[in-house]
């Protein structure tokens, strides 16, 4: 981490009681709003810096993840001031693009989400985050303010913040994906409710973005009793963006959970990513795809909180990393004593395409309950050379075969993605394999 | 026209080391074309090696020369050696999970062809060859040997062999592990990849596969080196009297036999 703690700021960045006030206001959020973010900013003040001692931040250290006080005072001024975006022209493009290219509903928040006409009538709606007194209720439930200070920062500066509601009932054939292109500092906060017994799936694409920006994202995913989300992350940022996502889904009682992550770009980039069980019955799955190189470095932390009984998780994510690139990964199922008759289960496995190449996995348990089923399992392990010399004795070269090695490697989490974006996923992972084999 | 005097397949003074290890220790080798050679030898006697370092296995330093149709490839990749045509049937096919047998065949015979193969067309010769050897269509989808049973991935072995069309197949210990129905599918995979234009080495332990698949040659190979080479009957011998015996009678004039009995039998082959 020598290499990016030079290119980070020193310490976390200030962020005024006058800069927050002032965003909130052009905003034109709801009055609530700008109380609850003050009661970030206290909270992200109190707050230090983690440090290596705990856990999930071993290996990656915070302050590469963060924007210094005067890029964010630069950013939350001009979003204050409303002089707009300095990625509007790319996010145009972008959002140009996916409208050619794809009949899915498209969301962007800051560039004028819109909403195809099925999903229209369907009655999804979407809003600016905190419009009406409406999101209160629901702001902080999946992640409070007090679950870190990356969560307490975005709490506290959000500058794009969208909140997407699904009624009950409505089961969306097609997915909505709503993109975050980076900007030379961007805070997104997605607040996503599920409706009873609805049925859909959200893609959150994270891409764009130059040398040296920094995101601070957090989606909240909040999934109705009998609700069923699939939630796809998508992360191809460019390759200097330096940034920390928080994705947490709060399972209320038998609801499903399903999120793929899908993870290829960025210099430094962490996620964490949970799942609250908070109602009899509901079930969680968490499936990754980390593909990097160069000199990459990845830090996934998976959560899976079991507050109620008669739960399930499960966790697969699959790591291959080549060039000088590094990944953690660290896992925490906590199972809390009033949730017996629990399942959970998690396996990272971690495939070293290179010499230089590094991966570490820590799985944490905190099982306070008996009566509970729960296992782990994690490898690290380079690419076996007789398979390699099985696959050439076929007529296949190394790049061809390390390919198809990684795509059998990874087809446990792209053979459960939903159909709809199968084809989107397994492109961005051929495009990816191809630079990946090539710099090995 | 093949040409009856340039062997298909040839090694000279094959020497195959290990971590330093000398493993094989000069192997000479002449195949011609029609022609299927057996190479049975003792546990332990580094016939497995051999068949490795002639694929192109990496991690084995070789001396010597190899040659595919007169042209020396003996620094080539184990890819390039199996695109210009050689095969090797493994002892202990590995697995590659994740990966299903049609994806995997479809590239693997892409490869050799040196073209994308069309789905169509592709699934028709699977599904023949699948016919042909009696393996049930779900293999299809089957992630590559993983969770085959012995018999199952040496079925899978030959059908590679079958789409592959090698010019020059070497089956390591392709009988080994299986029983008898499983050993009369293979050894039919064996004779009907077998024609006039390629050949067949096959590396045994047994003498059991030559009841099916009819050896022209057979040569002995003990610690490193080939001790006697002989026509059919030679097997029959192995099969009555081990190979104990051979230790002690040919170390003294191993190089000279050795060359008289492929010269005879060569003869014999082509006659």
């Amino acid at each position: 981490m020598a290499e990016s703690a030079v290119l980070s700021v020193a310490s976390k960045p200030t962020v005024s009681t006058e800069m927050v006030t002032a965003l909130s206001r052009t905003l034109g959020e709801h009055p609530g709003a700008l109380a609850w973010r003050l009661r970030a900013l206290a909270r992200y003040d109190a707050l230090t810096l983690p440090n290596r001692t705990e856990q999930r931040w071993r290996y990656t250290d915070p302050l590469a993840l963060l924007p210094s006080a005067e890029a964010l005072l630069r950013k939350l001024t001009s979003a204050a001031s409303g002089s707009g975006n300095e990625t509007a022209q790319q996010a145009a493009a972008e959002w140009k693009r996916l409208r050619d290219d794809e009949p899915a509903v498209l969301l962007m928040p800051g560039d004028g989400p819109r909403l195809n006409a099925a999903a229209e009538a369907a009655g999804v709606a979407i809003a600016p985050l905190w419009q009406t007194d409406a999101d209160e209720e629901l702001i902080g439930r999946a992640v409070p303010a007090a679950a870190g200070l990356f969560a307490a920062l975005n709490g506290a500066a959000w500058n794009a913040g969208m909140t997407v509601r699904i009624p009950a009932g409505v089961e969306l054939d097609q997915p909505l994906r709503i993109v975050l292109p980076a900007a030379a500092v961007s805070l997104p906060r997605l607040l996503i409710e599920v409706g009873p017994q609805a049925i859909a799936t959200v893609i959150e694409e994270h891409c764009g973005g130059a040398a040296e920006s920094r995101v601070v994202s957090v989606t909240e995913l909040l999934i109705r009793p009998g609700a069923r989300l699939h939630h796809v992350l998508v992360q191809r940022w460019q390759d200097g963006v330096h940034g920390h996502m928080t994705v947490r889904g709060r399972i209320e009682r038998d609801a499903h959970f399903s999120s793929a992550t899908a993870a290829f770009g960025g210099r430094v980039s962490k996620l964490d990513l949970g799942g609250i069980l908070a109602g009899a019955g509901a079930h969680s799955e968490l499936r990754g795809v980390v593909l990097g190189d160069r000199r990459q470095h990845f830090d996934h932390h998976t959560l899976h909180h079991h507050l109620s009984g008669n739960t399930r998780s499960d966790i697969d994510f699959k790591v291959a990393m080549a060039g000088r690139s590094r990944s953690t990964y660290t896992g925490l199922i906590r199972i809390e004593p009033d949730a017996p008759q629990s399942e959970a289960y998690q396996e990272n496995r971690n495939l070293l395409l290179s010499a230089g190449s590094r991966a570490d996995s820590i799985p944490e348990l905190e099982i306070l309950t008996d009566e509970v089923s729960c296992s782990h399992g994690a490898t690290v392990a380079p690419i076996d050379p007789e398979q390699l010399f099985y696959l050439g004795s076929r007529g296949l070269g190394t790049d061809e075969a390390i390919q198809l090695i990684v795509r059998g490697f990874i087809a446990s989490v792209m053979d459960r993605l939903p159909e709809t974006v199968q084809t989107t996923v397994a492109e961005l992972v051929s495009a990816r394999l191809v630079r990946v084999t090539g710099g090995i | 026209m093949t040409d009856q005097r340039r062997p298909l397949f040839a090694c000279r003074n094959l020497r195959v080391a290990i971590e330093d290890k000398q493993i094989v220790k000069g192997a000479d080798l002449e195949i011609y074309a029609g022609q299927k050679h057996a190479l049975m030898g003792p546990n332990g006697s580094g016939k497995s090696t051999l068949a490795a370092a002639l694929m192109g296995h990496p991690a084995y330093q070789v001396e010597g020369e190899i040659l595919l149709e007169g042209k020396p490839i003996q620094e080539l990749p184990a890819h390039e050696r199996a695109r210009l045509g050689m095969f090797l049937g493994f002892q202990y096919p590995v697995a590659v999970p994740g990966v299903s047998v049609a994806n995997f065949l479809r590239a693997a015979v892409s490869a050799r062809r040196g073209e994308a193969v069309p789905i169509k067309e592709f699934r028709r010769e699977l599904f023949a060859g699948f016919e042909a050897l009696r393996i049930d269509r779900s293999f299809a989808g089957r992630y590559l040997n993983d969770g085959f049973s012995g018999g199952e991935k040496k079925r899978l072995e030959i059908l590679q062999m079958l789409l592959l069309k090698p010019s020059f197949a070497l089956l390591d210990e392709t009988d080994s592990g299986l029983d008898i129905d499983a050993l009369k599918v293979v050894s039919e995979g064996v004779n009907l990849a077998a024609g006039p234009h390629n050949a067949t080495l096959l590396v045994t332990h047994y003498q059991r596969i030559l009841d099916y698949v009819k050896p022209d040659v057979v040569h002995v190979f003990m610690d490193g080196r080939i001790v006697r080479s002989g026509g059919p009957e030679l097997a029959v011998e192995l099969e009555a009297r081990g190979y104990d015996w051979l230790d002690e009678a040919t170390a003294i004039e191993a190089n000279e036999t050795d060359t008289a009995a492929v010269a005879a039998a060569d003869t014999a082959a082509k006659g």
